[in-house]
């Protein structure tokens, strides 16, 4: 059995054609819709039977056709509905799901067919939990990471049937400016070595002796949500944990992090975790293959000097 | 401005047990605020003060984590004016919609200029109560805001995205889901805490019988532990530091 109909929706057009080669196999009718005009939608190969795009200008946002969508959506009894899982995914399904009165699981790790549906598997309690679910309305909201549906080689042939959404967006909230972030999001998703900084370091400049480890280790910075988003050492986009970003590197080197479970979280499919921290009591050496307890001012630098 | 801020009591999660079966049980757990909401409460607590103001804190749950006056206490110590809760033992409150629903039903008769919200609970972390309470509401919803101005009957709101920062006006009522970045929750003060046992708790008898589920939860467990070496060694002399170049050398280097 397969579901009778998937919508795939997202504002970033790469996202759109990996999330539909990945649901391809699991439905009937597959509709993508994207936020753009039509050329983009032209030039957009996601091998979906139909795409929709839903023309955006500057002062408007994806999420002013919540409505328009849901519409058509509801054009089907019934519908699975993925979408990206970025601040606007999660704000547009929010509003989707509504307008079709379901709830949307976020951050769906899994999707495994099971009869007409799918079961939607998440991390729950801060990462000491993983829940298995399926919904229980004819319509069904998640969304979802890149990579969900594994690496795919398939390729989809183009769309043919491409055309406008048929509502009008509705803007309830005026859009005043928009920047760009100057700092670029670091993909730490893809390193394949992280150091991984916490609350042991000291000060700001102590960064430094952390740099140059990485350097000797080729790999990456990462830290712990404090290091972020408390002391702003380092930007958002690098914290390692439930909230932030999970990776899976061949090493992460853990300095100065207690381990907390929500930490845990998002390293703890690293191939090899080694932790330094001076309390031996620390959650953080349960989670490692290799650690040591001491001083890390002491032990980062005549590392560094074994390592050159 | 009368702010209303959402605030859900979680079991505390480092004292979820991981049974052999890897089921959990929250018997042994105390009850706390959800992390996030605290940053919703402190940025009621400053819009409230800005605008000469106040705040409300809202809590739906079961008598087991909304019944003890300590909880209470604590909620009522970090800015709001007073706490209504909605005491209710049917309800699983397993999806984003059944609760914005029950959240809905509390604030029928409630008055309010915005409704704050936590960036997701620390348990569940849907992360999408604000926005669909929004919708049924039908007023204005935006998440992951970092920065409240009010002004002249509306608010000024940074929303800050993966790799863009958007300047919002916002018409009132409207629903507002803070971003965690947007403040650090302080320790509530000696003079907070007193003051707290002194503020009025209102219990509400709404009706909840709108609030249905969209999910079935077929499973709660603990992963399988990923199996680590931990090999520990204590000390941070060169000796110590060439075992861990040894491992790292074998390992991954």
């Amino acid at each position: 059995m397969s579901l009778p109909s998937i919508f795939v929706i997202s504002e970033d057009t790469g996202l759109l054609s990996e999330l539909c080669v990945g649901a391809r196999p699991l439905g009937e009718k597959l509709t993508a819709v994207m936020f753009g005009d039509k050329a983009a939608a032209d030039a957009a190969s996601c091998g979906a039977d139909r795409l929709i795009y839903c023309p955006v200008d500057n002062d408007g946002a994806p999420e002013d056709y919540a409505g328009a969508i849901a519409v058509e959506i509801k054009k089907n009894s019934g519908a699975f509905v993925i979408l990206g899982n970025s601040i606007r995914g999660r704000a547009l399904a929010g509003l989707i799901g509504a307008a079709l009165d379901t709830a949307v699981l976020t951050s769906v790790s899994e999707l495994t067919p099971e009869g007409d549906t799918l079961i939607c598997r998440r991390t729950v309690y801060g990462g000491t939990a993983q829940s298995s679910a399926v919904f229980t309305t004819p319509y069904a909201v998640v969304t979802v990471g890149g990579g969900i549906f594994g690496e795919s080689t398939a390729a989809l042939p183009p769309t043919a049937d491409i055309s406008a959404i048929s509502g009008n967006p509705v803007r309830k909230i005026k859009r005043i400016s928009r920047s760009d972030k100057l700092e670029s999001a670091a993909n730490l998703a893809g390193a394949k070595r992280i150091v991984d900084v916490g609350r042991g370091l000291a000060e700001e400049a102590d960064l430094d002796m952390c740099r140059k480890l990485a350097s000797a280790l080729d790999a990456a910075m990462g830290c712990s949500r404090p290091v972020a988003e408390n002391n702003k050492w380092l930007p958002k986009s690098v914290y390692l944990g439930i909230t932030g970003v999970q990776v899976k590197p061949d090493l992460c080197f853990a300095l100065g992090v207690s381990g907390q479970v929500q930490h845990i979280a998002g390293i703890n499919k690293s191939k090899v975790i080694v932790a330094i921290n001076k309390d031996k009591n620390a959650p953080i050496f349960k989670n490692a293959d290799f650690g040591l307890v001491g001083d890390m001012y002491k032990i980062v630098p005549e590392l560094i000097k074994q390592l050159s | 401005m009368k702010v209303t801020v959402c605030c859900k009591v979680v079991p505390n999660e480092d004292e979820i047990q991981v049974l052999p079966s890897h089921e959990l049980s929250m018997s042994g757990a105390s009850w706390k605020i959800s992390q996030y909401d605290l940053n919703a409460l402190e940025s009621g607590k400053k819009l409230a003060a800005e605008t000469g103001g106040t705040v409300t804190a809202l809590s739906i749950g079961k008598t087991e984590a909304l019944g003890e006056s300590k909880i209470r206490k604590d909620i009522l110590s970090r800015g709001a004016n007073e706490l209504s809760l909605l005491i209710d033992n049917t309800h699983a409150f397993s999806d984003s919609l059944e609760t914005a629903k029950a959240i809905a039903a509390a604030l029928k008769d409630a008055e309010y200029d915005v409704v704050l919200c936590g960036m997701g609970s620390s348990d569940l972390y849907s992360q999408e109560v604000g926005i669909q309470l929004g919708a049924l509401l039908d007023i204005p919803a935006v998440n992951s805001v970092t920065a409240i101005t009010a002004k002249d009957g509306v608010l000024e709101v940074e929303r800050t995205l993966e790799d863009c920062v958007e300047l919002l006006e916002v018409p009132l009522p409207a629903v507002l889901t803070v971003s965690s970045e947007i403040n650090v929750p302080p320790i509530p003060s000696m003079r907070d805490i007193m003051q707290a046992g002194k503020k009025p708790v209102n219990e509400l008898n709404s009706d909840l019988s709108s609030a249905t589920p969209s999910i079935k939860v077929l499973s709660e467990l603990a992963p399988e532990q990923q199996e680590r070496k931990m090999q520990i060694i204590e000390g941070d002399g060169a000796d110590a530091v060439s075992a861990l170049v040894s491992f790292l050398k074998t390992e991954v280097l």
